[in-house]
């Protein structure tokens, strides 16, 4: 019996033991085994991020946050496990959020180049890299920091709605009412205004009505214009004249090419020609004025009768000289 | 002394109410020294009862025994009383959150609920009931039948041979009937989630591990130490003090279970103030 007693005892007191000891590993999700990777973020503030909460990858719950500890230099270290076949982002960054309205958050391992376009958290992100192996943790605010700013604007609108209230007095009201009142005023006089020009434009309305008529037959003989185009783009008579039409435009092309340079080179003759005229212009009013030997021979008689006795002298010479040749040219041998 | 010299002499006319007014302090000083007796008396039967754990060859061949007795045999009632609590308690969970809460947190009540209080609370009080009637009744026996008189005539320490084995035992297997009760609990409140509410087990699982911490594990199992501790020295204190046959001992297991629930509340109260209080609930 007593032997029963013991065996009993032990037998319950071990299995009890091996219960709770799995049990607690299991809820805890103990790595036995070593079959899962750890990984450490560091962050400037963990929020409300628990050990315990989900470690989520791509949105799917690959792990989870094993401890969250106070490192040196300001930061917390959260220590995750994540399961061995979990590839883990090129890039990785943690993100820490909430994951339901409820309080629970949880780590969100994403690639740095998927942050969100969010300027704090690009900040943290920054400043938690460079930790080597410990990867950078940014903490993305929580419901209650949203909704304690939600309540900061919802106290600023109650202010400038009081401020509101306290501007809109009953002078304010009296000066709205006679701006109201104006405005009545002046709708009155707009519409006498516009009934007094009704003519004016049932006037132009007809003549639009003309216009839009004269529009539809431009549009009609243009859609027939545009059908024979089509049916002679059809027969291939388009492409033809197209083919001569490009030739032309290429031979036009060159024609004006010629055109140009002729025109250049008789623009440069035009400026010789100029030059030139000018030039002349000058002799001959030099000329005209009596001014050098060609001036005074067309501008001075005396020398035209001694030119002309000169020359019948020179005549006379050389007359003289055919007749009597050894009178002017004597040839000694020696 | 004359009558006039004597300034504190009461009114003729009132002689009566003096005689009240000293009655009633007097029957409170009573009151306040028996208080003070009983706990002055508990305290010396424990303090006794820690000495008599010397005699080792007295106590330990009775140990395993009454380990037996408290323990094993005491599994059943603890696992079928964790059973329903842990069904009751998913249903009340999914009945409180429909709706505003999300139903996984169902896993998160059953499990903090039965492992920090109500394993080791309803199996406490359970116990106290089986166990501490049980010893109470059978020492307040072995009290009027002269058998613990006759126990001393043979030189034999009736703390150490009666008391030490089943304090012992209920200390080191209280916890063991609470911890299987904790199991099982949180169990069958998986079932009900699953099976009664519709619950995905995933879900359940989730919310149990939200904030399970091992913390919880080793409270429920230290407050099941001292409760077991506290109803067996309460049984046998009530049982070896029994007196005048068949209604002393039918009085001591009585007042045994009585003062063992209550002390069970009191020291589920302490371990709250002295060990929760201004802890976080997850760490």
């Amino acid at each position: 019996m007593k032997r029963t007693n013991d065996f009993l005892v032990g037998g319950v007191t071990l299995v009890v033991i091996a219960a709770v000891i799995a049990a607690v590993l299991w809820v805890r999700q103990a790595d036995v085994g070593q079959r899962q990777q750890r990984i450490v973020a560091r962050f400037h503030d963990v929020g409300n991020a628990r050990v315990g909460n989900a470690a989520v990858i791509r949105g799917v719950r690959g792990g989870h946050i094993d401890a969250i500890e106070l490192a040196p230099a300001g930061w917390v270290h959260v220590r995750m496990t994540i399961d061995r076949d979990v590839q883990l982002p090129r890039d990785p960054v943690v993100l820490l959020n909430e994951s339901s309205l409820f309080g629970d958050w949880q780590a969100t391992i994403d690639e740095r180049s998927s942050l969100p376009h969010d300027e704090t958290v690009r900040r943290q992100i920054i400043e938690a890299s460079g930790g080597g192996s410990v990867l950078p943790g940014a903490t993305l605010p929580g419901i209650g920091k949203l909704t304690a700013v939600a309540g900061q604007i919802a106290g600023d609108v109650a202010n400038v709605a009081g401020r509101v209230e306290v501007a809109f007095d009953e002078q304010a009201a009296r000066e709205l009412r006679g701006s109201i009142r104006n405005v009545a005023d002046l709708s009155t006089i707009l519409s006498r205004t516009v009934r007094s020009h009704a003519s004016d434009l049932d006037t132009v309305s007809n003549q639009l009505r003309a216009a839009v008529l004269s529009l539809n037959h431009t549009t009609a003989a243009t859609q027939r214009f545009v059908a024979r185009i089509d049916s002679s783009a059809s027969s291939g008579e388009v492409r033809q004249f197209v083919n001569d039409m490009s030739a032309a435009a290429a031979e036009l092309r060159l024609t004006t090419s010629q055109i140009h340079e002729l025109s250049s080179r008789l623009a440069k003759s035009q400026t010789r020609l100029d030059s030139f005229l000018a030039s002349g212009d000058s002799v001959l009013m030099k000329v005209n004025a009596g001014h050098g030997t060609l001036g005074l021979l067309v501008n001075d008689p005396s020398f035209y009768r001694r030119s002309d006795s000169l020359v019948l002298e020179l005549r006379g010479l050389v007359a003289d000289i055919k007749a009597n040749p050894k009178k002017y040219v004597t040839v000694h041998v020696f | 002394m004359t009558s006039s010299a004597t300034p504190i002499d009461l009114p003729a006319s009132t002689p009566d109410s003096g005689t009240a007014a000293s009655r009633l302090v007097e029957s409170l000083g009573a009151l306040v020294r028996r208080a003070f007796e009983s706990v002055g008396s508990a305290a010396r039967f424990a303090g006794e009862t820690v000495l008599a754990f010397r005699d080792v060859r007295t106590w330990l061949p009775n140990a395993t025994e009454q380990a037996r007795r408290l323990g094993v045999d005491s599994l059943p009632i603890g696992l079928f009383i964790a059973t329903f609590t842990g069904i009751v308690l998913a249903l009340l969970a999914s009945y409180s959150f429909t709706g505003a809460v999300p139903l996984y947190f169902v896993g998160t009540l059953v499990g903090k609920t039965i492992t920090l209080e109500l394993a080791p609370v309803l199996t406490g009080l359970a116990l106290a009931g089986r166990v501490g009637a049980n010893i109470a009744a059978e020492l307040g026996t072995m009290r009027v039948t002269e058998q613990v008189d006759a126990l001393e005539t043979l030189a034999y320490d009736p703390l150490s041979y009666l008391v030490v084995p089943r304090v012992l035992a209920g200390t080191l297997m209280f916890p063991l009937v609470v911890a299987s009760a904790m199991i099982v609990g949180i169990g069958s409140g998986w079932l009900a989630s699953v099976f009664l509410l519709d619950l995905a087990s995933a879900d359940f699982i989730k919310g149990l591990r939200l904030f399970f911490v091992t913390f919880d594990v080793q409270y429920g199992i230290v407050k099941a130490a001292s409760f077991g501790a506290a109803v067996t020295l309460i049984g046998c204190m009530r049982g070896l003090r029994a007196q005048g046959g068949a209604k002393g001992v039918g009085d001591a297991a009585t007042s045994a279970v009585v003062y063992s629930a209550v002390m069970i509340l009191v020291l589920d109260a302490f371990w709250a103030v002295v060990w929760l209080l201004g802890r976080e609930a997850v760490s």
